[in-house]
Protein backbone atom coordinates (compact mmCIF):
# COMPACT_ATOMS: atom_id res chain seq x y z
CA UNK A 1 0.00 0.00 0.00
CA UNK A 2 1.04 2.91 -0.94
CA UNK A 3 1.65 6.21 1.31
CA UNK A 4 0.70 9.52 0.03
CA UNK A 5 1.04 13.10 1.40
CA UNK A 6 -0.55 15.72 1.17
CA UNK A 7 0.47 19.78 1.25
CA UNK A 8 -2.19 22.16 0.60
CA UNK A 9 -3.65 24.80 2.84
CA UNK A 10 -7.35 24.59 1.69
CA UNK A 11 -8.57 22.23 3.92
CA UNK A 12 -11.57 21.13 1.70
CA UNK A 13 -8.92 20.32 -0.63
CA UNK A 14 -7.43 17.59 1.48
CA UNK A 15 -10.53 16.44 2.93
CA UNK A 16 -11.09 15.57 -0.85
CA UNK A 17 -8.06 14.34 -2.14
CA UNK A 18 -8.02 12.05 0.67
CA UNK A 19 -11.17 11.07 0.00
CA UNK A 20 -9.65 10.29 -3.66
CA UNK A 21 -6.84 8.71 -2.55
CA UNK A 22 -8.34 6.22 0.08
CA UNK A 23 -10.41 4.70 -2.22
CA UNK A 24 -7.81 3.97 -4.17
CA UNK A 25 -5.75 2.21 -1.51
CA UNK A 26 -3.63 4.71 -0.44
CA UNK A 27 -2.70 5.38 3.16
CA UNK A 28 -2.93 9.20 3.49
CA UNK A 29 -1.23 11.80 5.17
CA UNK A 30 -1.12 15.48 5.25
CA UNK A 31 -0.04 18.89 6.21
CA UNK A 32 -1.54 22.46 6.03
CA UNK A 33 1.95 24.29 5.66
CA UNK A 34 5.15 24.35 4.27
CA UNK A 35 7.27 23.63 7.15
CA UNK A 36 4.86 20.73 9.00
CA UNK A 37 4.52 19.30 4.81
CA UNK A 38 8.60 19.07 5.43
CA UNK A 39 8.45 17.71 9.05
CA UNK A 40 5.62 14.76 7.53
CA UNK A 41 7.88 13.79 4.62
CA UNK A 42 10.46 13.17 7.46
CA UNK A 43 8.23 10.99 10.07
CA UNK A 44 5.97 9.16 7.58
CA UNK A 45 8.06 8.57 4.62
CA UNK A 46 5.64 9.00 2.11
CA UNK A 47 5.77 7.06 -0.92
CA UNK A 48 4.57 9.95 -3.23
CA UNK A 49 3.81 14.18 -2.32
CA UNK A 50 1.08 15.54 -3.61
CA UNK A 51 2.75 18.98 -3.16
CA UNK A 52 0.49 22.89 -4.08
CA UNK A 53 2.67 25.55 -5.14
CA UNK A 54 0.53 28.67 -3.63
CA UNK A 55 1.30 27.55 0.07
CA UNK A 56 1.70 30.27 2.30
CA UNK A 57 4.91 31.04 4.21
CA UNK A 58 7.01 28.68 3.22
CA UNK A 59 5.74 28.58 -0.49
CA UNK A 60 5.61 24.82 -2.91
CA UNK A 61 8.92 25.93 -4.51
CA UNK A 62 11.21 26.44 -1.15
CA UNK A 63 9.54 23.21 0.20
CA UNK A 64 10.40 21.17 -2.88
CA UNK A 65 14.16 23.02 -2.89
CA UNK A 66 14.53 21.84 0.86
CA UNK A 67 12.49 18.33 0.28
CA UNK A 68 15.00 17.33 -2.59
CA UNK A 69 17.76 18.14 -0.28
CA UNK A 70 17.47 14.41 1.44
CA UNK A 71 14.32 12.99 -0.32
CA UNK A 72 13.83 11.41 -4.11
CA UNK A 73 10.45 10.97 -3.21
CA UNK A 74 8.58 11.70 -6.29
CA UNK A 75 6.15 14.75 -6.47
CA UNK A 76 3.31 15.99 -8.09
CA UNK A 77 2.85 19.53 -8.26
CA UNK A 78 -0.62 21.17 -7.56
CA UNK A 79 -1.44 24.30 -9.07
CA UNK A 80 -3.33 26.60 -10.77
CA UNK A 81 -3.20 27.77 -14.56
CA UNK A 82 -1.07 30.54 -15.07
CA UNK A 83 1.99 29.52 -13.48
CA UNK A 84 3.88 28.20 -15.93
CA UNK A 85 7.19 29.75 -15.15
CA UNK A 86 6.60 28.53 -12.11
CA UNK A 87 5.66 24.82 -12.79
CA UNK A 88 8.88 25.36 -15.06
CA UNK A 89 11.02 26.12 -12.23
CA UNK A 90 9.64 23.02 -10.47
CA UNK A 91 10.09 20.63 -12.87
CA UNK A 92 13.53 21.81 -12.56
CA UNK A 93 14.16 21.92 -8.98
CA UNK A 94 13.23 18.35 -9.35
CA UNK A 95 9.00 18.08 -8.95
CA UNK A 96 7.93 14.23 -11.47
CA UNK A 97 4.49 16.44 -12.56
CA UNK A 98 2.30 18.69 -12.31
CA UNK A 99 -1.60 18.89 -12.57
CA UNK A 100 -3.53 22.35 -13.14
CA UNK A 101 -6.21 23.11 -10.43
CA UNK A 102 -9.08 22.35 -11.60
CA UNK A 103 -7.84 18.63 -12.63
CA UNK A 104 -9.63 15.32 -13.30
CA UNK A 105 -9.71 12.88 -10.85
CA UNK A 106 -8.78 10.32 -13.59
CA UNK A 107 -6.09 12.71 -14.65
CA UNK A 108 -4.72 12.60 -11.54
CA UNK A 109 -4.78 8.94 -10.40
CA UNK A 110 -2.94 8.35 -13.81
CA UNK A 111 -0.10 10.87 -13.15
CA UNK A 112 -0.01 9.67 -9.74
CA UNK A 113 0.57 6.40 -11.21
CA UNK A 114 3.26 7.20 -13.32
CA UNK A 115 5.18 8.79 -11.28
CA UNK A 116 5.60 6.35 -8.62
CA UNK A 117 5.95 3.63 -11.49
CA UNK A 118 9.97 3.33 -10.43
CA UNK A 119 12.31 5.74 -12.82
CA UNK A 120 14.20 3.49 -15.45
CA UNK A 121 16.82 1.59 -14.18
CA UNK A 122 20.05 1.49 -15.79
CA UNK A 123 20.67 -1.85 -15.32
CA UNK A 124 18.48 -2.89 -18.07
CA UNK A 125 19.66 -1.50 -21.63
CA UNK A 126 15.97 -1.63 -22.98
CA UNK A 127 13.22 0.76 -22.44
CA UNK A 128 9.77 -0.08 -23.35
CA UNK A 129 6.72 2.50 -23.25
CA UNK A 130 3.70 0.60 -25.09
CA UNK A 131 4.59 -0.68 -28.64
CA UNK A 132 7.75 1.53 -28.39
CA UNK A 133 10.87 -0.51 -27.40
CA UNK A 134 14.40 1.04 -27.10
CA UNK A 135 17.34 -1.00 -27.49
CA UNK A 136 19.91 0.86 -25.66
CA UNK A 137 22.54 -1.88 -26.77
CA UNK A 138 22.40 -1.29 -30.45
CA UNK A 139 21.02 1.79 -30.69
CA UNK A 140 17.60 0.67 -32.20
CA UNK A 141 14.22 1.49 -32.03
CA UNK A 142 11.22 -0.73 -32.52
CA UNK A 143 7.47 -0.18 -32.75
CA UNK A 144 6.06 -3.05 -32.92
CA UNK A 145 7.84 -5.40 -35.24
CA UNK A 146 8.76 -1.83 -37.32
CA UNK A 147 12.00 -0.97 -37.37
CA UNK A 148 12.34 3.05 -36.86
CA UNK A 149 15.23 4.53 -38.92
CA UNK A 150 15.86 7.62 -36.61
CA UNK A 151 18.63 9.80 -37.00
CA UNK A 152 21.09 9.87 -33.62
CA UNK A 153 19.68 12.72 -32.29
CA UNK A 154 16.24 11.28 -33.32
CA UNK A 155 17.12 8.64 -30.88
CA UNK A 156 18.55 10.64 -27.86
CA UNK A 157 15.20 12.46 -27.99
CA UNK A 158 13.16 9.70 -27.87
CA UNK A 159 15.30 7.85 -25.13
CA UNK A 160 14.92 10.67 -23.25
CA UNK A 161 10.96 10.94 -23.47
CA UNK A 162 10.49 7.37 -23.29
CA UNK A 163 12.71 7.14 -20.41
CA UNK A 164 9.87 9.53 -19.08
CA UNK A 165 7.00 7.78 -20.87
CA UNK A 166 3.86 9.55 -19.47
CA UNK A 167 5.43 12.31 -17.20
CA UNK A 168 6.10 15.99 -18.88
CA UNK A 169 9.92 16.64 -19.73
CA UNK A 170 11.00 20.24 -19.64
CA UNK A 171 12.95 21.59 -22.94
CA UNK A 172 15.77 22.50 -20.65
CA UNK A 173 15.54 19.19 -19.06
CA UNK A 174 15.26 17.65 -23.03
CA UNK A 175 18.11 20.06 -24.20
CA UNK A 176 21.16 18.98 -21.71
CA UNK A 177 20.60 15.10 -22.32
CA UNK A 178 20.16 15.35 -25.99
CA UNK A 179 22.32 18.50 -26.87
CA UNK A 180 24.41 18.57 -23.45
CA UNK A 181 24.02 22.74 -24.31
CA UNK A 182 26.08 22.71 -27.14
CA UNK A 183 23.29 23.86 -29.86
CA UNK A 184 23.08 27.25 -29.95
CA UNK A 185 19.28 27.44 -29.86
CA UNK A 186 17.97 24.19 -28.91
CA UNK A 187 14.68 25.30 -28.58
CA UNK A 188 14.48 25.56 -32.62
CA UNK A 189 16.90 22.10 -33.06
CA UNK A 190 14.35 20.60 -30.97
CA UNK A 191 10.54 21.67 -32.61
CA UNK A 192 12.83 20.13 -35.73
CA UNK A 193 13.58 17.00 -34.39
CA UNK A 194 9.86 16.28 -32.75
CA UNK A 195 8.31 17.31 -35.75
CA UNK A 196 10.46 14.57 -37.28
CA UNK A 197 9.79 12.01 -34.46
CA UNK A 198 6.15 12.68 -34.63
CA UNK A 199 6.26 11.45 -38.37
CA UNK A 200 8.57 8.83 -37.77
CA UNK A 201 5.99 7.58 -34.86
CA UNK A 202 2.95 7.95 -37.19
CA UNK A 203 -0.27 8.24 -35.91
CA UNK A 204 -0.55 4.89 -34.06
CA UNK A 205 2.24 4.92 -32.15
CA UNK A 206 3.25 6.91 -28.87
CA UNK A 207 2.01 10.35 -28.91
CA UNK A 208 4.45 13.21 -28.52
CA UNK A 209 2.46 15.45 -26.65
CA UNK A 210 3.32 19.46 -26.48
CA UNK A 211 2.59 21.52 -22.87
CA UNK A 212 3.06 24.87 -24.38
CA UNK A 213 5.77 27.32 -23.11
CA UNK A 214 7.10 24.18 -20.67
CA UNK A 215 7.96 20.84 -22.85
CA UNK A 216 6.70 17.31 -24.17
CA UNK A 217 5.28 14.63 -22.61
CA UNK A 218 4.92 10.61 -24.45
CA UNK A 219 2.15 9.32 -24.12
CA UNK A 220 2.52 5.53 -24.43
CA UNK A 221 -0.97 4.05 -23.45
CA UNK B 1 27.55 63.33 -20.30
CA UNK B 2 30.06 66.51 -20.84
CA UNK B 3 30.68 66.50 -24.44
CA UNK B 4 34.85 67.87 -25.09
CA UNK B 5 34.33 68.65 -28.35
CA UNK B 6 31.37 71.57 -27.81
CA UNK B 7 32.73 74.65 -26.94
CA UNK B 8 31.49 75.41 -22.78
CA UNK B 9 29.72 78.44 -22.52
CA UNK B 10 32.16 80.79 -20.07
CA UNK B 11 29.71 81.14 -17.10
CA UNK B 12 29.08 84.96 -17.18
CA UNK B 13 28.44 86.71 -14.03
CA UNK B 14 28.99 90.32 -15.03
CA UNK B 15 28.49 91.99 -11.66
CA UNK B 16 31.24 89.70 -10.11
CA UNK B 17 33.11 90.12 -12.85
CA UNK B 18 33.24 94.34 -12.34
CA UNK B 19 33.80 93.54 -8.72
CA UNK B 20 36.31 91.58 -9.55
CA UNK B 21 38.17 94.52 -11.84
CA UNK B 22 38.09 96.74 -9.27
CA UNK B 23 39.17 95.15 -6.86
CA UNK B 24 41.71 94.23 -8.32
CA UNK B 25 42.90 98.11 -9.36
CA UNK B 26 42.45 98.62 -6.22
CA UNK B 27 44.75 95.93 -4.50
CA UNK B 28 47.47 97.15 -7.17
CA UNK B 29 47.01 100.54 -6.00
CA UNK B 30 47.83 99.41 -2.45
CA UNK B 31 50.63 97.27 -3.00
CA UNK B 32 52.25 99.98 -5.68
CA UNK B 33 52.11 102.80 -3.15
CA UNK B 34 53.57 100.11 -0.09
CA UNK B 35 56.27 99.13 -2.67
CA UNK B 36 56.60 103.09 -3.85
CA UNK B 37 57.32 103.56 -0.16
CA UNK B 38 59.89 100.66 0.14
CA UNK B 39 61.91 100.81 -2.58
CA UNK B 40 64.86 102.02 -1.14
CA UNK B 41 65.13 99.14 1.53
CA UNK B 42 64.24 96.55 -0.69
CA UNK B 43 65.04 97.17 -4.80
CA UNK B 44 62.55 97.50 -7.22
CA UNK B 45 62.57 93.26 -7.90
CA UNK B 46 60.67 93.11 -4.90
CA UNK B 47 58.01 95.03 -5.74
CA UNK B 48 57.54 92.55 -8.96
CA UNK B 49 57.24 89.42 -6.60
CA UNK B 50 54.88 91.24 -4.77
CA UNK B 51 52.81 91.83 -8.02
CA UNK B 52 53.45 88.27 -8.92
CA UNK B 53 51.96 87.19 -5.93
CA UNK B 54 48.80 89.24 -6.24
CA UNK B 55 48.34 87.84 -9.39
CA UNK B 56 48.70 84.48 -8.60
CA UNK B 57 45.99 84.94 -5.59
CA UNK B 58 43.74 86.60 -7.62
CA UNK B 59 44.18 83.67 -10.63
CA UNK B 60 43.02 81.10 -7.95
CA UNK B 61 39.96 83.17 -7.31
CA UNK B 62 38.47 84.60 -10.53
CA UNK B 63 38.12 84.95 -13.74
CA UNK B 64 40.55 85.10 -16.45
CA UNK B 65 40.09 88.86 -17.98
CA UNK B 66 40.29 90.29 -14.69
CA UNK B 67 43.35 88.64 -13.65
CA UNK B 68 44.98 89.08 -17.27
CA UNK B 69 44.00 92.67 -16.69
CA UNK B 70 45.69 92.41 -13.40
CA UNK B 71 48.57 91.52 -14.84
CA UNK B 72 49.04 93.47 -17.93
CA UNK B 73 48.37 96.68 -15.78
CA UNK B 74 50.77 95.33 -12.74
CA UNK B 75 53.19 95.07 -15.85
CA UNK B 76 53.24 98.29 -16.87
CA UNK B 77 53.26 99.75 -13.52
CA UNK B 78 56.28 97.89 -12.66
CA UNK B 79 58.17 98.72 -15.81
CA UNK B 80 57.14 102.54 -15.67
CA UNK B 81 57.44 103.37 -12.05
CA UNK B 82 60.10 100.69 -10.57
CA UNK B 83 62.54 99.48 -13.30
CA UNK B 84 65.04 101.55 -14.04
CA UNK B 85 65.25 104.22 -15.89
CA UNK B 86 61.97 105.03 -13.67
CA UNK B 87 59.22 106.62 -15.33
CA UNK B 88 60.05 105.36 -18.97
CA UNK B 89 58.48 102.17 -20.43
CA UNK B 90 62.28 101.61 -21.31
CA UNK B 91 63.46 98.44 -20.37
CA UNK B 92 67.70 97.62 -20.54
CA UNK B 93 68.40 94.53 -18.43
CA UNK B 94 67.27 91.40 -20.12
CA UNK B 95 66.13 90.16 -16.71
CA UNK B 96 63.53 92.70 -16.16
CA UNK B 97 62.36 91.95 -19.82
CA UNK B 98 62.01 88.42 -18.50
CA UNK B 99 60.18 89.47 -15.71
CA UNK B 100 58.37 91.82 -17.72
CA UNK B 101 57.46 88.61 -19.56
CA UNK B 102 56.51 86.70 -16.61
CA UNK B 103 53.61 88.77 -15.59
CA UNK B 104 51.58 87.85 -18.42
CA UNK B 105 53.05 83.97 -18.64
CA UNK B 106 52.30 83.45 -15.10
CA UNK B 107 48.84 85.19 -15.45
CA UNK B 108 47.86 83.25 -18.74
CA UNK B 109 48.42 79.97 -17.12
CA UNK B 110 47.19 80.71 -13.85
CA UNK B 111 44.04 81.42 -15.86
CA UNK B 112 44.38 78.80 -18.14
CA UNK B 113 44.72 75.99 -15.16
CA UNK B 114 41.41 78.19 -13.19
CA UNK B 115 39.32 77.60 -16.38
CA UNK B 116 40.10 73.99 -16.74
CA UNK B 117 39.89 73.04 -13.00
CA UNK B 118 36.29 75.18 -12.98
CA UNK B 119 35.16 72.93 -16.09
CA UNK B 120 36.05 70.06 -14.80
CA UNK B 121 34.24 71.01 -11.14
CA UNK B 122 31.17 71.90 -13.63
CA UNK B 123 31.47 68.50 -15.04
CA UNK B 124 31.44 66.84 -12.50
CA UNK B 125 28.23 68.53 -11.18
CA UNK B 126 26.82 67.49 -14.74
CA UNK B 127 27.40 64.32 -14.08
CA UNK B 128 26.18 64.62 -10.53
CA UNK B 129 23.07 65.72 -11.93
CA UNK B 130 22.75 63.34 -14.47
CA UNK B 131 23.26 60.39 -12.21
CA UNK B 132 20.60 62.14 -9.92
CA UNK B 133 18.09 62.43 -12.73
CA UNK B 134 18.88 58.66 -13.83
CA UNK B 135 18.82 57.37 -10.02
CA UNK B 136 15.19 59.35 -9.72
CA UNK B 137 14.12 57.61 -12.99
CA UNK B 138 15.35 54.32 -11.45
CA UNK B 139 13.16 54.58 -8.91
CA UNK B 140 10.11 55.69 -10.64
CA UNK B 141 10.51 52.81 -12.68
CA UNK B 142 11.28 50.86 -9.37
CA UNK B 143 7.92 51.96 -8.50
CA UNK B 144 6.09 51.11 -11.43
CA UNK B 145 7.52 47.49 -11.07
CA UNK B 146 6.59 47.23 -7.52
CA UNK B 147 2.87 48.69 -8.60
CA UNK B 148 2.80 45.88 -11.23
CA UNK B 149 3.87 43.09 -8.83
CA UNK B 150 1.07 44.02 -6.37
CA UNK B 151 -1.46 44.43 -9.21
CA UNK B 152 0.31 41.03 -9.69
CA UNK B 153 0.07 39.41 -6.96
CA UNK B 154 -3.57 40.67 -6.13
CA UNK B 155 -4.70 39.23 -9.35
CA UNK B 156 -2.97 35.96 -8.23
CA UNK B 157 -4.91 35.65 -4.93
CA UNK B 158 -8.25 36.42 -6.48
CA UNK B 159 -7.31 34.09 -8.96
CA UNK B 160 -6.39 31.30 -6.24
CA UNK B 161 -9.81 32.56 -4.54
CA UNK B 162 -12.15 32.06 -7.24
CA UNK B 163 -10.30 28.83 -8.63
CA UNK B 164 -10.06 26.57 -5.91
CA UNK B 165 -13.97 26.22 -4.96
CA UNK B 166 -14.04 25.76 -8.79
CA UNK B 167 -11.66 22.95 -8.56
CA UNK B 168 -13.14 21.30 -5.41
CA UNK B 169 -16.58 21.37 -6.97
CA UNK B 170 -14.86 19.72 -10.01
CA UNK B 171 -13.06 17.09 -7.81
CA UNK B 172 -15.88 16.27 -5.70
CA UNK B 173 -18.18 15.78 -8.83
CA UNK B 174 -15.63 13.47 -10.14
CA UNK B 175 -15.88 11.70 -6.60
CA UNK B 176 -19.71 11.39 -7.09
CA UNK B 177 -19.29 9.23 -10.53
CA UNK B 178 -20.81 9.42 -13.91
CA UNK B 179 -24.49 9.01 -14.29
CA UNK B 180 -26.38 11.25 -12.12
CA UNK B 181 -28.61 13.59 -13.58
CA UNK B 182 -28.23 16.41 -11.24
CA UNK B 183 -24.57 16.10 -10.88
CA UNK B 184 -24.20 16.13 -14.88
CA UNK B 185 -25.71 19.59 -14.79
CA UNK B 186 -23.72 20.54 -11.72
CA UNK B 187 -20.55 19.96 -13.86
CA UNK B 188 -22.01 21.65 -16.99
CA UNK B 189 -22.77 24.50 -14.40
CA UNK B 190 -19.32 24.86 -12.96
CA UNK B 191 -17.77 24.06 -16.60
CA UNK B 192 -18.85 27.69 -17.23
CA UNK B 193 -18.14 29.01 -14.16
CA UNK B 194 -14.65 28.46 -14.68
CA UNK B 195 -14.51 29.82 -17.99
CA UNK B 196 -16.46 33.20 -16.60
CA UNK B 197 -13.87 33.32 -14.08
CA UNK B 198 -10.72 32.76 -16.30
CA UNK B 199 -12.46 35.26 -18.74
CA UNK B 200 -12.56 37.67 -16.73
CA UNK B 201 -9.15 37.28 -14.91
CA UNK B 202 -7.73 36.94 -18.66
CA UNK B 203 -9.54 40.55 -19.40
CA UNK B 204 -7.98 42.22 -16.46
CA UNK B 205 -4.59 41.06 -17.32
CA UNK B 206 -4.91 42.19 -21.15
CA UNK B 207 -6.22 44.90 -20.33
CA UNK B 208 -3.58 45.60 -17.47
CA UNK B 209 -1.09 45.08 -19.90
CA UNK B 210 0.90 42.86 -17.64
CA UNK B 211 0.87 40.59 -20.46
CA UNK B 212 4.24 40.01 -22.32
CA UNK B 213 4.23 37.37 -25.06
CA UNK B 214 7.10 35.03 -25.48
CA UNK B 215 7.36 33.66 -28.56
CA UNK B 216 8.88 30.15 -29.28
CA UNK B 217 9.01 28.14 -31.75
CA UNK B 218 6.39 25.91 -32.25
CA UNK B 219 4.16 23.73 -34.12
CA UNK B 220 0.52 25.34 -35.73
CA UNK B 221 -0.55 21.51 -34.76
CA UNK B 222 0.53 21.55 -31.42
CA UNK B 223 -1.73 25.37 -30.97
CA UNK B 224 -4.55 23.85 -32.53
CA UNK B 225 -4.65 20.69 -30.15
CA UNK B 226 -3.93 23.19 -27.06
CA UNK B 227 -7.09 25.51 -28.02
CA UNK B 228 -9.49 22.81 -28.42
CA UNK B 229 -8.48 20.69 -25.71
CA UNK B 230 -10.11 22.30 -23.28
CA UNK B 231 -13.18 22.69 -25.32
CA UNK B 232 -13.50 19.37 -26.32
CA UNK B 233 -16.95 18.63 -24.30
CA UNK B 234 -18.30 22.08 -26.71
CA UNK B 235 -16.59 20.86 -29.95
CA UNK B 236 -17.88 17.21 -29.63
CA UNK B 237 -21.67 17.98 -30.97
CA UNK B 238 -19.76 19.44 -34.07
CA UNK B 239 -18.29 18.46 -36.87
CA UNK B 240 -14.87 19.68 -37.24
CA UNK B 241 -12.67 19.96 -40.18
CA UNK B 242 -8.86 21.44 -40.21
CA UNK B 243 -7.62 22.06 -43.21
CA UNK B 244 -3.42 23.44 -43.90
CA UNK B 245 -2.37 22.60 -40.94
CA UNK B 246 0.40 19.24 -41.59
CA UNK B 247 1.84 21.12 -44.21
CA UNK B 248 3.07 24.31 -41.62
CA UNK B 249 6.80 25.15 -41.09
CA UNK B 250 7.74 25.30 -37.76
CA UNK B 251 6.63 29.27 -36.50
CA UNK B 252 7.54 31.70 -34.05
CA UNK B 253 4.97 32.92 -31.92
CA UNK B 254 3.77 32.71 -27.57
CA UNK B 255 1.72 29.41 -28.98
CA UNK B 256 -0.24 29.66 -24.70
CA UNK B 257 -1.84 33.07 -26.52
CA UNK B 258 -2.68 31.96 -29.66
CA UNK B 259 -4.03 28.72 -28.37
CA UNK B 260 -6.35 30.84 -26.30
CA UNK B 261 -7.17 33.75 -28.82
CA UNK B 262 -8.47 30.43 -31.36
CA UNK B 263 -9.92 28.79 -28.52
CA UNK B 264 -11.99 31.42 -27.88
CA UNK B 265 -12.60 32.02 -31.48
CA UNK B 266 -14.02 28.44 -31.31
CA UNK B 267 -16.17 28.32 -28.40
CA UNK B 268 -17.88 31.44 -30.11
CA UNK B 269 -18.54 29.04 -33.04
CA UNK B 270 -19.81 26.23 -30.93
CA UNK B 271 -22.32 28.87 -29.41
CA UNK B 272 -23.54 30.87 -32.02
CA UNK B 273 -23.80 27.82 -34.38
CA UNK B 274 -26.78 24.87 -34.34
CA UNK B 275 -25.61 21.30 -32.84
CA UNK B 276 -24.23 19.18 -35.72
CA UNK B 277 -23.20 22.11 -38.12
CA UNK B 278 -19.65 21.88 -39.49
CA UNK B 279 -16.25 24.10 -38.04
CA UNK B 280 -13.61 24.50 -40.61
CA UNK B 281 -10.23 25.60 -39.33
CA UNK B 282 -7.81 26.71 -42.22
CA UNK B 283 -3.80 27.74 -41.66
CA UNK B 284 -1.79 29.28 -43.99
CA UNK B 285 1.32 31.41 -43.76
CA UNK B 286 1.28 34.75 -46.27
CA UNK B 287 3.64 37.56 -46.75
CA UNK B 288 5.38 36.36 -43.80
CA UNK B 289 1.82 36.34 -41.55
CA UNK B 290 0.37 33.27 -39.97
CA UNK B 291 -3.08 32.84 -41.30
CA UNK B 292 -5.77 30.64 -39.37
CA UNK B 293 -9.22 31.13 -40.55
CA UNK B 294 -12.31 29.87 -38.39
CA UNK B 295 -14.85 29.16 -40.35
CA UNK B 296 -18.86 27.55 -39.24
CA UNK B 297 -21.79 27.38 -40.84
CA UNK B 298 -24.34 29.11 -38.31
CA UNK B 299 -26.44 32.25 -38.89
CA UNK B 300 -23.66 34.61 -39.54
CA UNK B 301 -22.90 38.48 -37.97
CA UNK B 302 -25.40 41.09 -37.87
CA UNK B 303 -24.84 42.90 -41.30
CA UNK B 304 -22.49 46.04 -41.25
CA UNK B 305 -21.84 45.00 -37.57
CA UNK B 306 -19.33 42.28 -37.69
CA UNK B 307 -16.31 44.43 -36.00
CA UNK B 308 -18.70 45.02 -32.91
CA UNK B 309 -18.58 41.59 -32.04
CA UNK B 310 -14.75 42.44 -30.25
CA UNK B 311 -16.34 45.21 -28.06
CA UNK B 312 -16.49 44.16 -24.69
CA UNK B 313 -19.71 42.95 -23.65
CA UNK B 314 -21.26 43.31 -26.75
CA UNK B 315 -23.34 40.23 -27.10
CA UNK B 316 -25.40 40.09 -30.18
CA UNK B 317 -29.10 40.59 -30.24
CA UNK B 318 -30.69 36.99 -29.91
CA UNK B 319 -27.73 36.08 -28.34
CA UNK B 320 -28.09 32.11 -26.24
CA UNK B 321 -28.41 33.07 -23.05
CA UNK B 322 -25.12 32.44 -20.80
CA UNK B 323 -21.43 33.74 -21.74
CA UNK B 324 -20.32 37.37 -21.08
CA UNK B 325 -19.52 39.07 -24.55
CA UNK B 326 -15.96 38.94 -23.08
CA UNK B 327 -14.66 36.06 -25.47
CA UNK B 328 -13.98 37.53 -28.48
CA UNK B 329 -12.44 41.09 -26.69
CA UNK B 330 -10.12 39.39 -24.71
CA UNK B 331 -8.97 37.33 -28.19
CA UNK B 332 -8.59 40.74 -30.27
CA UNK B 333 -6.63 41.89 -26.98
CA UNK B 334 -4.38 38.88 -27.24
CA UNK B 335 -3.80 39.63 -30.74
CA UNK B 336 -2.49 43.07 -30.47
CA UNK B 337 -0.35 42.18 -27.44
CA UNK B 338 1.24 39.89 -29.95
CA UNK B 339 1.41 42.47 -32.87
CA UNK B 340 -1.35 40.39 -34.85
CA UNK B 341 -5.07 41.31 -35.49
CA UNK B 342 -8.04 39.56 -35.88
CA UNK B 343 -11.23 40.19 -38.18
CA UNK B 344 -14.79 39.06 -38.17
CA UNK B 345 -17.23 38.89 -41.32
CA UNK B 346 -20.17 36.95 -43.09
CA UNK B 347 -18.60 34.41 -45.27
CA UNK B 348 -20.25 35.06 -48.87
CA UNK B 349 -22.27 31.96 -48.79
CA UNK B 350 -23.36 31.65 -45.07
CA UNK B 351 -21.74 31.88 -41.63
CA UNK B 352 -19.37 33.91 -39.63
CA UNK B 353 -15.63 33.56 -40.76
CA UNK B 354 -12.83 35.36 -38.03
CA UNK B 355 -9.59 35.35 -39.53
CA UNK B 356 -6.11 35.43 -37.15
CA UNK B 357 -3.47 37.23 -38.91
CA UNK B 358 0.10 37.16 -36.69
CA UNK B 359 3.36 37.94 -38.32
CA UNK B 360 5.92 35.55 -37.53
CA UNK B 361 9.29 34.39 -38.33
CA UNK B 362 8.55 30.83 -39.92
CA UNK B 363 11.49 27.56 -40.58
CA UNK B 364 10.61 24.35 -42.97
CA UNK B 365 11.58 21.62 -40.37
CA UNK B 366 12.79 19.37 -43.05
Amino acid sequence: MSKALIIDDEQQMRRLLRMVLESRGYEVCEAAEGQLGLQEAAFQRPDVVLLDLGLPGLGGIEVLKRLREWSDVPVLILSVRDHETVKIEALELGADDYVTKPFGTGELLARLDVIQRRRFTRQNPQIVAGALVLDLLHHEARLGDELLKLTPTEFALLKVLAEHAGRIVTQNQIAKQVWAGQSSDPSEGLRVHINHLRKKLGESGPRIVNEPGIGYRLNAD
Amino acid sequence: MNDPSKPRKPVPVPAAVVGQFSWGLTILFVLASTCWVLLPYTGYLFSALVFLMAIVLAGTRWNRGPVLAMAAVSALVWNFIFIPPQFTLHIEKPQDITMFAMFFVVALSMGHLITRLREREAALEQTHREREELLAEKHRAELLAESERLHRTLLDSVSHELKTPIAIIRTALDGLGQGNPYAAEIETANRRLQRIVENFLEMTRVESEALKPRPDWCEVVDVLEQAMKPISHELALHVVNIRGVAEMPLVMLDSRLLAQVLGNVLHNATLYTPAGSEIEIFAALKDGALELRVRDHGPGLPPGKEGRVFDKFYRAPDSPAGGTGLGLAIARGLMRAMKGDIEARNHPTGGAEFVLRLPVKSRNPS
